[in-house]
């Protein structure tokens, strides 16, 4: 299994997969509906607009689980793209700040690796709808990479 | 002390909300116990929600989903019989280890301070089963208080 992973992977780099592939076989990922999108090296992750993922049935608004659940497999998939030797990291903690409300539509998502050690990775996590300038919603999160002992 | 005059429960209102809310829903979440001092709540383990196909694993999405919702409901207990929205200022999760795939997971959601606008929020995860344990997860939580009116309207 983890070497198809690892397969993918490298298929995915050199641009020979989708990378929605490598969403696609994360059950949770599917549960929540999450694209990507490839343009050149740069990556966003969409959760499209979805009933299922409604939070307020008044605003309506989305779940600030499935926000966030979002943005933590998008960091999963982020990081494992960067990975020397490709292993679904752990989350460690993840840490997140709701700005404003996440409207019934169209979610978009970046990542940004702060650090990328052996063992940990620190990944800032931003989501937006309108406008990249105006997130929903940052997050930061500890990835545990390796559990060797070195 | 039970006022009898209510004619609801906290328990009445955690799976009111249970109802409305579709995601938490679709979750398979389920309200165990309502009191004032907070609120358990049990997620299931199911092969959709699964973060890592090689091991079975839930997603720690999953269980932060799980887990928010679990202090909006403890929000609601202390609030209660009175009701407000309380929407997630900000919240962290620790995953502490991984829960054993197949197994049912339970959290206890307590706020412990209530302000004029923000509430406080602590919550565990345990393995079901295994709740005088380890936990899985540990996370702190604020919230803002919406306060509504009759009809239901955001008054602050």
């Amino acid at each position: 299994m983890t070497n198809s992973l690892k397969a993918l992977i490298e298929a995915c780099r050199k641009g020979e997969a989708a990378h929605q592939d490598l969403i696609d076989r994360v059950p949770y990922a599917r549960f929540l509906g999450i694209e990507v999108r490839a343009q050149g090296e740069e990556l966003t992750f969409i959760l499209p607009k979805n009933p299922e993922n409604i939070g307020n049935p008044t605003l309506p608004a989305l779940h600030g689980g499935a926000v966030a659940g979002f943005m933590e497999q998008a960091a999963i998939i982020f990081i494992l793209l960067e990975m020397g030797e490709p292993k679904v990291p752990k989350t460690i903690d993840f840490t997140i700040d709701y700005l404003r409300a996440g409207l019934f539509r169209d979610t978009f998502a970046e990542c940004r690796v702060t650090r990328l050690g052996r063992r940990i990775a620190n990944v800032h996590i931003s989501a937006w709808q309108k406008r990249r300038e105006e997130p929903i919603t940052i997050a930061r999160a500890h990835f545990l990479l390796s559990e060797e002992n070195n | 002390m039970t006022d009898t005059s209510i004619p609801y429960t906290r328990m009445d209102v955690c799976n009111r909300s249970l109802e409305t809310v579709r995601h938490s829903r679709n979750l398979g979440m389920e309200v165990l116990s309502a009191e004032e001092d907070g609120v358990r709540v049990r997620l299931p383990w199911r092969e959709d929600l699964v973060g890592n196909p090689d091991t079975g694993v839930l997603h720690g999405g999953a269980i932060f989903a799980m887990m928010d919702q679990a202090g909006g409901m403890a929000n609601s207990c202390r609030l209660f019989p009175n009701f407000e929205i309380t929407p997630t200022i900000d919240f962290r999760v620790d995953h502490l280890h991984a829960p054993t795939p197949g197994k049912a997971v339970v959290c206890h959601a307590s706020c412990y301070r209530l302000t004029e606008h923000v509430t406080f929020v602590r919550l565990t995860t345990w393995e079901e089963g295994k709740e005088d344990g380890e936990p899985v997860a540990t996370a702190l939580a604020t919230y803002t208080r919406m306060k509504l009116d009759k009809k239901g309207r955001v008054v602050s």
